[in-house]
């Protein structure tokens, strides 16, 4: 296999190192010795997935501690792919090159809803059965985790098992299981599968509709089977496992660096956020352990940079004495430290200006919003003080550039808000032309508001094509100079809209959309929205249910027996208050505001570093 | 101080570009404890240059690189350290220090031998005697002038031709850089023009690199100024 790789395959493909393995630190267990062999498939190509910080951590925490084996694979880029076919080249791991169908259990992690395309053509280049009926237990389990699967419905007929949570607590002893009842039929199996806690096997579960189409009730039909699923959690992250020796890719990849975890979670609480409610409650990892990995993964990888992510790392409470002690331990060894996503203020410009000595060349920042009124709205806790302050701390110390995030299409928006995002980045311009050295840009980068399940948003109504289309003729109309504004694909973010609030009917879509060609569906340069529209069609399903209609606070939601902590009854006081333009604080600093997954997961907020780095007014 | 160093890079890394190879480079001296200088300025690098480019899809049996220490090692040392931190497939031969003001590995070599590996069954004194006597060796340029004639006649200096296992190794000295640069894809060309059936190349490795004087070709270790 390997030779016939290397001799006939690999030379005729646009980036070979794709699909070479042999990286430095790769692990390449003993195949014999290992208990269950597991394939942990990216849905993406090899450059995007290996910079996933989660799939970093399952391949060293499986290997590096457990007795079983993880191996990588990824989605071929179409020129593989059709000399795969050609060739009857079924798709392998990187590290033992043998197909996934040898693997006993294959894995597939969702980052993002439209993946689902390549996870079926992943499954078909490895002559594995797409849907999970037609497998029985000559083939391997197929696995799906990541945040995506906290709504799993739309994915429910193509998945054995659904992961549910944290992949650190629950991928170990699923493993463990798996390896226990090795032997079995495949229900039997499932069956005691399904009684780990954050494990979903939708096989088990009966799903009724009203005639109206929306859920009547989703009960199990087996008994032993959790009628509701909770989310796994890592209660102490800094006891938790992280790789100190990870696989070191050869071809430059999107995140090419050490990265530290300083923390998950974020409590901000922006009411469109589905990150910020599934992975809560925010927990830290100790200074101590962050410098100690740091060290491990430089001295074992080389790395000329060391990223501190998380979801909102300034929030972080040992953040400037980390990044100092880290700056003053690496600097001269020409290894630089980034923060890649700020905060909205002036104490977050300063510090990135003070470590990251180099590239000051755009400064992003994300107010998400143009008016004050729709930053209450949607929770996003930032004034326009602090936005220009912070633009200004960046022009008067040598950025030139400056690209805010937005987002369109929000609830209760009107055209005062899209003239506010407009006002907000003139005045930006106005800060940057009395400050900065040299000509000033500013940007503006559009998205369209997704409501997501689980998040206080998921009872809203999503805007239209049209809607989104009008939005974005009307703003470029009103753009002023010195302001470039981008948008986000609206069609890509409708489709995301379908299968973020998505049931079980969509998996015939899917299929058929499948069939038509669809892969790929996060690129441009693939997508194609008129073929989802005819898979749509011939599968009966409209797909505006999904995004366009507002449901009431009585429907009952197919992601509703996922039990992320967070409460419905939260979820919902955070809509009204919405509604009313009220604020909720975060509550590592204020009070806490009774989102329930503290006491109802025996977990908490963890601040490891003191709280005396609160949000700057 | 400026070391040079001649390495090898395996089969199983033959897919890496000059850039990836850098970085790769780049990432062991960093991850090993050697005394690497770097730039002055905002962003530092490490200051190290590699020698001509290695194709994409080639392997190396002798390819070079210099490298500068802010403190002195000895040459073992160097050699040692770094094929601690190497990732498997490839490794230091060689190190030697040479003169700061040495010219670059960029600007000395002007030669490269490059060795085919064949099914043999061909009559190789006879191939190389029909090398020898044309007066023109025409490909379709793979390099620059994409697709024009180009003429390898004078760029090929020596072959030679031995067997082992049923397996024969054609290696061949061209001439790098100006003025006639010959690349390994119209080697191969000109081989499948002059009768090599193209399934019967198993292989194709960059076999070393050569300051050419004359009749002789001296490695970049031998010849530093
Ligand atoms: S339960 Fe309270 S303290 Fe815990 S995360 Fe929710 S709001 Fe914060």
């Amino acid at each position: 296999m390997k030779e016939k790789l290397f001799k006939d395959i690999l030379p005729r493909v646009s980036k070979p190192v794709r699909y070479m393995g042999n990286e430095m630190n790769i692990i390449r267990k003993d195949w014999d010795k290992a208990k269950v062999k597991m394939a942990f498939c990216f849905p993406d190509v090899y450059e995007v997935g290996m910079s996933h910080i989660g799939g970093k951590i399952l391949y060293g925490l499986i290997n590096e501690t457990t007795d079983h084996l993880l191996e990588r694979a990824f989605a071929p880029w179409p020129d593989m792919e059709e000399l795969m076919r050609a060739e009857n080249i079924h798709l392998y791991t990187l590290e033992s090159y043998r197909p996934l169908k040898d693997f006993e259990v294959v894995g597939f992690t969702m980052q993002y809803e439209l993946a689902i395309t390549n996870i079926l053509n992943m499954l078909d280049l490895a002559g594995i059965p797409l849907w999970a009926e037609e497998r029985d237990e000559r083939y391997p389990l197929i696995v799906a985790g990541g945040p995506v699967v906290f709504n799993p419905e739309p994915y429910a007929d193509f998945i054995d098992v659904f992961l549910i949570g944290d992949g650190e607590e629950l991928l170990p002893e699923f493993l463990d299981e798996v390896y226990a009842t090795r032997g079995l039929k495949k229900e039997e199996r499932l069956l005691r599968l399904a009684k780990i806690e954050g494990v979903y096997v939708p096989a088990f579960y009966q799903v009724e509709y009203n005639p109206d189409g929306t859920l009547k009730r989703m009960y199990p039909q087996k008994p032993g089977v959790p009628e509701k699923v909770r989310k796994r959690v890592v209660k102490d992250l800094d006891k938790a496992y992280f790789p100190e020796k990870p696989v070191l890719p050869y071809m430059s990849i999107v995140h090419d660096r050490a990265v530290l975890e300083v923390m998950r979670g974020c409590q901000r609480g922006c009411r469109f956020c589905h990150a910020g409610i599934v992975y809560r409650p925010s927990r830290e990892r100790s200074i101590v352990t962050l410098k100690k990995q740091a060290e491990n993964q430089i001295k074992n990888t080389g790395y000329e940079e060391i990223s501190l992510t998380s979801l909102s790392s300034l929030d972080y409470s040992g953040i400037e004495r980390l990044a100092r002690e880290l700056v003053a331990q690496y600097g001269k060894k020409g290894i630089g430290i980034s923060l890649p996503s700020l905060r909205v203020d002036a104490f977050s410009v300063d510090l990135a200006n003070e470590i990251q000595k180099v590239r000051k060349t755009t400064l992003t920042l994300a107010p998400e919003a143009g008016s004050q009124r729709m930053r209450n709205i949607i929770n996003k806790n930032v004034t326009e003080e602090q936005l220009l302050d912070a633009v200004e701390a960046a022009f008067q110390s040598g950025w030139n550039a400056v690209k805010l995030y937005f987002m369109i299409g929000l609830p209760y928006e009107t055209e005062e808000d899209l003239d506010g995002i407009i006002e907000l980045m003139e005045k930006v311009r106005d800060v940057g032309r009395k400050y900065a050295r040299r000509a000033v840009e500013v940007r503006g980068s559009l998205s369209c508001f997704v409501p997501k399940a689980h998040t206080p948003f998921q009872w809203q109504s999503q805007a239209s094509i049209e809607e989104l289309e009008t939005k974005k003729r009307y703003m470029l109309r009103e753009k002023k100079k010195g302001i470039k504004l981008s948008f986000h694909d609206s069609q890509t973010s409708y489709l995301e809209g379908v299968f973020s609030r998505g049931n079980r009917k969509l998996s015939r879509a899917i299929y058929l959309a499948y069939q038509k060609g669809c892969k790929f569906d996060g690129w441009s340069e693939y997508f194609r929205f008129d073929l989802w529209q005819e898979a749509f069609y011939e599968a009966g399903i409209d797909p505006d249910f999904y995004t366009r209609r507002r449901p009431s606070y009585d429907e009952v939601f197919p992601w509703d027996f996922i039990d992320i902590g967070v409460t419905k009854a939260f979820l919902r006081k955070e809509n009204e208050k919405a509604a009313r333009g009220e604020l909720t604080l975060d509550c590592r600093h204020d009070k806490c505001s009774g989102c329930g997954i503290c006491p109802r997961l025996e977990v908490k907020v963890d601040i490891k570093e003191g709280r005396e780095i609160a949000p700057k007014s | 101080m400026r070391l040079r160093a001649e390495y090898r890079l395996g089969p199983d890394l033959r897919f890496l570009s000059n850039l990836e190879m850098m970085r790769l480079m780049e990432r062991a001296l960093r991850r090993s404890s050697l005394p690497y200088a770097l730039t002055e300025g905002f962003n530092p690098h490490i200051k190290l240059s590699l020698g001509t480019v290695l194709p994409v899809g080639l392997w190396g049996m002798r390819e070079y690189m210099d490298v500068e220490m802010a403190e002195n090692i000895g040459e073992e040392y160097f050699k040692e350290r770094m094929n601690e931190v190497l990732p498997e497939g490839v490794r230091i031969n060689k190190a030697r220090i040479i003169p700061e003001e040495a010219p670059s590995l960029m600007k000395i070599i002007n030669s490269a031998s490059y060795t085919f590996v064949l099914r043999s069954g061909y009559d190789w004194q006879e191939w190389q005697e029909r090398i020898w006597q044309a007066e023109r060796l025409p490909v379709k340029s793979r390099g620059k002038k994409k697709d024009a004639e180009k003429d390898l006649r004078a760029g090929i200096f020596k072959i030679e031709t031995s067997l082992e296992n049923e397996l024969a190794f054609l290696n061949i000295w061209v001439a790098t850089g100006d003025p006639v640069n010959v690349r390994y894809d119209e080697l191969h060309d000109l081989l499948t023009i002059t009768g090599i059936a193209a399934r019967d190349i198993i292989d194709v490795y960059r076999s070393g690199n050569y300051i050419k004087e004359g009749d002789f070709f001296y490695t970049p270790l031998e010849k530093v100024i």
